[in-house]
């Protein structure tokens, strides 16, 4: 594999997103109105009920946003390929002379890469909200939501790939959205899942956002005690940036090769 | 020895004058099945090196399946081909490498600008950083869209974005050039710009197919053509042998100063070369021919010896549209609407 042609595939989807000025306004305009709406307003109804659990419930909500928005910058790559089969864009870098599989791995690289530059800045803010209590536990969290981002990209890939229509894409992003978002702990703790129903505790527990936003509050220190040790959440994290990027891969290059994405 | 450098001299071919005789694209039982549609059907194709090779047919006639199996983006359901000698279906990446392709529909996202578009293709065709700025700009400059660099794609024209396709496989120069309608939506100044440009990456040593359908295109620039239909090569040979193997092709209408003899009409009818004799008034004679180029001294020879003064002359030849409708029964409109 090249590692010139791969940094090529990664750029290109660089200079890509820092194209879409208007998402990426509207984006951050999301951000800080569940932050500093949604989030302050929620917290005075349920502060007191959290705090019996232990938790600040506004803390737990702005990691818990900041893991979706991640989340959600990492699927637009999706959108990415849809748009460039849209225009043909796809049936041009498949003549380029970089391998699929320098291709595959270099977008979701590139996906995740470029929602890590987008939700930067955010997590600025987050840290400036918070604090961070220890940085050795910071960056080992930080480096995770790197596996995190590539394995969401990937994820999106594969999914853009495997469908042939785009709005068919959409819907299933929408409700995968709101599936894998309100399954997992990004916006509530498990215990109160436990109480609602067991079933949504134990799929939010197989959530790579559970991973994600318990250890990003782990590495922020808000909260004391992870349900799983730190090393098996990044090891969680790191198998599913393996499933959805390398293993995705050869899946992705039959497909592409057969032709069968057109 | 004369008569073969009498030939080098006078009869050496200015399309096709580095040509090499060696298939630089060998395509073998190429075959692409979509559900129960065959688009290209067991087609057989040796491209020399050096030739620009055109490749026509009503839409719909296997052209562009065929490309988009010769760059590796679809793979055949049977048969392969090889470029350059590599074999599509078992080295694709080094297949790409040496492939260039200019697509009917122009491949840019709307949210990138020319120059950038044009840069990072420059960039993964290996092009250093100094060759990069240079070929680029000259690029643009040639395609007369400089001015038009730092805007958006979707705020240029059809034709400007066209040019903007056509600017990338003149920064990579690759061995293969394969250009899909080049011209389309392209203005008159334009498209010879391009045919030349397009003849001069041949004169460079790049191998140059042309799919088209644009039979006029592909007369002018091609070395050879191939023509396709509903999948299959109909036929496949340079276009004034294509045009001179339609029988009576070529029409040639003399006007005389008087009635003319029916002993001349009968002497016309015993040159070999021509196929029938029409008299359309008792001094306007309709000759339908074969290599007019032949017989046409022999022609004013005869007119000339029996003392009739010629008016006037008017000669057509077959175009590759009667080509197409020789092999086909159908015109290239006809054909498109039948599918």
């Amino acid at each position: 594999m090249g590692l010139r042609q791969l940094l090529l595939v990664i750029e290109r989807d660089l200079r890509m997103f820092i194209q879409y000025k208007f998402l990426l306004i509207m984006r951050g305009i999301w951000f800080v109105s569940q932050v500093a709406l949604f989030g302050l307003v929620v917290n005075q109804m349920v502060a007191n009920a959290a705090a019996v659990a232990g938790i600040d419930y506004f803390e737990y909500y702005v990691v818990g946003v900041t893991i979706i928005t991640l989340y959600s910058t990492a699927m637009f790559i999706g959108y990415d390929i849809f748009e460039e089969a849209e225009h043909g864009v796809f049936e041009y870098l498949l003549t380029l002379p970089v391998s699929r599989r320098e291709l595959v791995l270099g977008r979701s690289i590139g996906g995740g890469l470029r929602s890590f530059i987008y939700v930067g800045p955010l997590m600025m803010v987050v840290l400036l909200l918070l604090g961070v209590s220890n940085p050795l536990h910071f960056l080992i969290a930080f480096a995770a939501m790197f596996l995190f981002a590539f394995g969401v990209s990937g994820m999106s890939i594969t999914l853009a790939v495997a469908m042939k229509s785009g709005d068919k894409y959409d819907i299933v992003i929408g409700v995968l959205d709101a599936l894998i978002v309100r399954l997992s702990t990004t916006m509530y703790p498990t215990l109160y899942m436990q109480r609602a129903a067991p079933a949504y505790a134990m799929i939010a527990n197989f959530n790579p956002l559970t991973y994600a936003s318990d250890l990003f509050r782990w590495g922020t220190g808000i909260e004391g005690t992870l349900q799983f040790a730190p090393a098996v959440g990044i090891l969680a994290l790191f198998i599913f940036f393996l499933a959805f990027t390398f293993v995705g891969v050869v899946f992705y290059e039959r497909r592409l090769e057969g032709g069968s994405w057109q | 020895m004369f008569k073969s450098e009498f030939d080098s001299y006078f009869f050496l071919p200015i399309a096709g004058a580095n040509v090499s005789k060696c298939p630089v694209i060998q395509i073998t039982n190429l075959t692409k099945k979509f559900g129960n549609l065959t688009a290209v059907d067991h087609l057989n194709l040796a491209i020399d090196e050096g030739e620009i090779f055109g490749l026509l047919g009503p839409n719909g006639a296997g052209k562009t399946t065929t490309i988009l199996m010769l760059t590796t983006v679809i793979r055949p359901t049977e048969g392969t081909a090889t470029v350059v000698g590599y074999d599509i279906k078992k080295s694709p990446k080094k297949t790409r490498e040496m492939i260039g392709v200019c697509f009917q529909e122009p491949k840019l996202l709307w949210v990138s600008t020319a120059w950038d578009v044009l840069n990072w293709h420059a960039k993964v065709c290996g092009l250093s950083t100094q060759e990069r700025k240079e070929k680029v700009k000259w690029a643009l400059e040639e395609m007369n869209i400089w001015d038009e660099r730092r805007r958006s794609v979707h705020a240029l024209s059809g034709g400007m974005k066209k040019r903007v396709e056509i600017a990338k496989i003149l920064i990579q120069r690759p061995k293969i050039a394969i250009v899909d309608e080049p011209t389309a939506q392209v203005d008159v100044v334009g498209k010879h710009r391009i045919w030349n440009l397009l003849r001069e990456m041949r004169e460079e040593g790049s191998t140059i197919i042309l799919a088209t359908n644009e039979l006029n295109e592909a007369d002018v620039l091609s070395d050879r053509v191939a023509i396709m239909h509903k999948g299959r090569l109909l036929v496949c040979d340079t276009p004034q042998q294509l045009k001179d193997n339609i029988v009576g092709g070529d029409v040639m209408e003399v006007q005389l100063e008087k009635d003319t003899p029916d002993k001349v009409i009968s002497e016309l009818k015993d040159f070999k070369e021509i196929v029938s004799v029409k008299q359309v008034g008792s001094n306007l004679l309709r000759l339908y021919l074969n290599q007019v180029e032949a017989v046409t001294p022999k022609i004013m020879e005869l007119f000339y010896d029996r003392r009739l003064r010629i008016s006037s002359i008017h000669m057509s030849e077959p175009s590759l549209d009667d080509v197409f409708a020789h092999y086909t029964g159908l015109t290239l409109e006809e054909a498109e609407k039948v599918g």
